[in-house]
């Protein structure tokens, strides 16, 4: 039977997954590819398959695991953010060179904008540098129906296929219709040849070759893939301006177009940018005299064209170079290059008085804070008031927003808040400076990347301060389980590894665990933690501040509840709303005094030992 | 048919994901095809949120500035915020207690449009019915009350009964009634 669902586009990745017979599937949860791992169990579950899947400690893992089941001849796929690519990178690169026997198929979700992450990369970048096949889809149907065709691809070809698909994929929503799956039942099996599994330099030449010769192949398919790549070009045509596109970019287009009623302007779609489909673009060109180039986030495309003189793009500084591509971008973009040809303009102009309007009305900026109730708002209050001179290294999770509370100073990459703490240990040290660090990581993001850091600061005997941030779970990108829980990505049952086990075996001597709401014990860790790392016969010092999530965890994380209430004591003195920063507490100029925005309050009391006046008090 | 295109803003944590999915579910009941586009991640820790409904036959995602229909705001200022987007005589319905809405330098430009605005405090309601965090729900209910929308009340009603989680189905459908009878008076 056909049903109809609305899917997250990561909804219909996972279904083109379990469709395609893949039997194994790895991720580490990361803005905007999160979804696509649950979505999957959803499936499994409800189509009664026995697809394997797990949340593995980071990217890396994600990918040797998937690489290791592909090559005993299963369909297996891995699923990350971009930035986790970079991760994951090592593996990839050689991945490629080593091939596969059945299917590999690595979904690296794009993010430009940024929305959620750290940088712009474009994934078709990294697919280039790593000499692997890569897929643009522009909605979330076809990123379903490209699985398939990369998975068919990989095991054609014995090579990883990566799908690219951008932010506005995967989190855009679109009715799909689907039948039954079937089960794969491909056997493991392993056939020995160190040549090529284990494969020392010598080897590697070789297989380098042979890479090669199968992009060479697929790039030759993908010149017929009209069913991806296709132009509407009409024949014996010249046309004044032809676009080219991929991804995103490519859905915004057609819309206008049509929207605009315009025949005038040819457009070639490319969903494979890498083996690049030239013969069909060199065709396009010959019938274009100038062609624009809408692609996200980079110029991989803009690159492989090559009479650069009729290309307009992010090179020629007709596209922003920076910036999600998003539908008033591209309008006034193309607006700007039919006016250079003399072309006719769109109809449609862009709304100035109503942006105008927003501009005169000075909305204010609505940044993103912690959660009222956070546990970790209450563990940076506690840390900047017993440590107000220290640098605050941080990392990557929801608590990157203690940057609001001023008690986050830097956040690089994933488990860098160890590692740059280190390094500023060292850089202060040979000044002979005794520089006060306190780093503080997320649990998921320690069990991510922060062992390794954290044994090198132990056995380089870095000084400082690490605060691990204990809230049970991957909060930032939708309550994934960490290996801490024993809780598996399918809901089963998993062994816990417990957070201090870790710390203790990377060698640290002062381990403490303290529950942040109470904001005057952890402060009292801290100090002693500041004793121990400055004492000659000290070290590193680990603090947990271990308290359940508030949205994961809604009953547990507040026992007892407390309604607070603000007293007339109140001297408008801001500390808590400066350094607690919790959304429910505003300044009420009509009282004279903070108030409490009653609906989003959770009651957790935590501001009552927050206020220098005693003025927060419970009711 | 032209495709029919709605925004829906508000801060993160709102249930603006909610509202999203019962739409567009209600939608595909109705026999449209649905695109959207939705705001996850960081922005969701009470930042502005903003989603893309579009019922048709819609290639992208995203909504163009200047052609959406509808806008359902569950914050005030997130309302202004994304004014830009409306086309001339769209409709807009706004969550907020402020007597004074819409602010009277917004007015000339919503009048001019022919924009029809109306407001009501969808939070304040789902307070006093036990239920702080459902003004998507009762600000639903006012929208479904006046029937300018090609979703009316009764397929947004039978879609939430469907998807509400157990636990929250009676409230839901509670604050979403009472969102409906303000509207409905009031209309």
């Amino acid at each position: 039977m056909i049903k109809q669902e609305i899917l997250l586009g990561n909804g219909a990745i996972a279904l083109g997954l379990v469709e395609s017979g893949c039997q194994i599937v790895t991720s580490y949860p990361g803005t905007p590819s999160s979804e696509i791992l649950p979505e999957v169990v959803r499936f499994v579950k409800s189509e009664k398959l026995d697809t394997y899947v797990e949340w593995s400690t980071n990217e890396k893992v994600a990918l040797d695991t998937a690489f290791a089941a592909a090559i005993t001849g299963k369909r297996a796929a891995c699923c990350m953010k971009q930035v986790g690519l970079n991760v994951a990178a090592d593996s990839l690169m050689s991945a490629a060179y080593i091939g596969t026997v059945g299917g590999l198929v690595i979904i690296s979700c794009d993010d430009p904008g940024p929305h959620s992450s750290q940088t712009e990369q474009d994934t078709r970048f990294m697919a280039r540098l790593a000499k692997v096949p890569v897929l643009d889809p522009s909605n979330p149907q076809e990123a379903r129906e490209m699985v398939g065709l990369a998975m068919d691809i990989s095991e054609e070809f014995r090579i990883p296929v990566i799908l690219r698909p951008a932010i506005r994929v995967c989190h855009a929503r679109q009715n799909i219709s689907f039948g039954p799956i079937k089960k794969n039942n491909q056997k493991a099996s392993f056939e020995k040849n160190p040549q090529r599994w284990a494969a020392t330099p010598r080897f590697r030449l070789i297989l380098h070759g042979e890479l090669n010769r199968k992009l060479k192949e697929i790039g030759k398919k993908f010149e017929n893939l009209s069913q991806y790549n296709f132009h509407n070009l009409e024949s014996g045509k010249q046309y004044a301006l032809g676009i080219i596109a991929g991804g995103i970019p490519y859905s915004v287009i057609r819309d206008f177009l049509s929207e605009e009623k315009r025949t005038d302007i040819p457009v070639l779609k490319i969903a494979t940018p890498y083996p690049f489909p030239e013969i069909l673009a060199i065709e396009f060109m010959s019938a274009c005299q100038k062609v624009l180039v809408l692609e996200e986030t980079d110029t991989l495309i803009e690159y492989l064209l090559r009479d650069r003189d009729r290309v307009m793009g992010r090179l020629s500084g007709h596209v922003p170079p920076e910036g999600e591509l998003v539908p008033q971008v591209i309008h006034t973009l193309i607006n700007n290059v039919l006016e250079e040809l003399n072309l006719e303009p769109f109809k449609t102009s862009e709304d100035y008085e109503a942006m105008q309007l927003v501009k005169d009305l000075q909305l204010p900026v609505r940044r993103p804070t912690l959660c009222p109730g956070c546990p970790e708002r209450a563990a940076f209050f506690a840390i900047r008031k017993t440590r107000p001179k220290a640098i605050f290294t941080s990392d990557i999770g929801c608590y990157t927003l203690g940057l609001n509370l001023g008690a986050v100073d830097t956040c690089l990459d994933m488990g860098a808040a160890i590692t740059m703490a280190s390094g500023f240990y060292h850089s202060f040290a040979q000044d002979s400076v005794e520089q006060p660090i306190v780093a503080t990581i997320g649990d998921s993001t320690f069990f991510h990347s922060g062992a390794a850091g954290l044994l090198n600061a132990v056995y380089n005997g870095s000084r400082f301060i690490l605060v691990i941030l204990d809230n049970l779970t991957t909060a930032m990108t939708g309550m994934q389980p960490t290996p801490a829980l024993g809780i598996r990505a399918d809901g089963s049952e998993g062994k816990a590894i417990p957070l201090e086990r870790i710390v203790a075996g990377c060698g640290v001597d002062f381990i403490e665990v303290v529950d942040p709401y109470d904001i005057k014990k952890t402060i009292r860790l801290l100090k002693k933690a500041i004793k121990y790392v400055k004492d000659p016969k000290g070290g590193m010092a680990v603090i947990i501040a271990r308290h359940p999530c508030v949205i994961a965890y809604p009953t547990k994380a507040i026992l007892h509840k407390k309604k607070v209430t603000i007293t007339d004591d109140c001297i408008e003195c801001k500390v808590c709303l400066d350094r607690f920063e919790c959304p429910a507490l505003f300044h009420d100029p009509e009282l004279g005094r903070v108030n409490i925005n009653r609906a989003l309050c959770v009651d957790c009391g935590v501001c009552i030992q927050v206020c220098p006046k005693g003025a927060i008090v419970e009711a | 048919m032209e495709t029919i295109n709605i925004i829906l803003s508000g801060l993160g944590g709102q249930g603006i994901l909610f509202m999203t999915k019962v739409l567009a579910q209600a939608a595909l009941n109705k026999g449209f095809n649905v695109m959207g586009a939705e705001t996850h991640g960081m922005a969701q820790r009470g930042g502005s949120v903003i989603s893309h409904l579009r019922l048709g036959e819609a290639k992208s995602s995203l909504v163009r500035t200047g052609t959406a229909h509808f806008l359902l705001s569950l914050e005030e200022n997130e309302g202004y915020r994304n004014l830009p987007f409306l086309s001339k005589g769209a409709r807009m319905y706004v969550n907020t207690h402020s007597k004074h809405f819409p602010r009277k330098e917004a007015k000339g430009l919503l009048d001019k449009r022919n924009i029809i605005y109306r407001s009501f405090p969808a939070g304040i309601m789902a307070q006093k019915l036990g239920a702080p965090r459902s003004s998507n729900l009762a600000l639903l209910g006012y929208f479904s009350a006046f029937d300018e929308g090609p979703i009316g009340y009764k397929d947004i009603k039978t879609t939430i009964d469907t998807i509400s989680p157990k636990k929250f189905k009676d409230i839901n459908l509670k604050v979403f009634e009472a969102g409906y009878r303000k509207g409905r008076d009031s209309g």
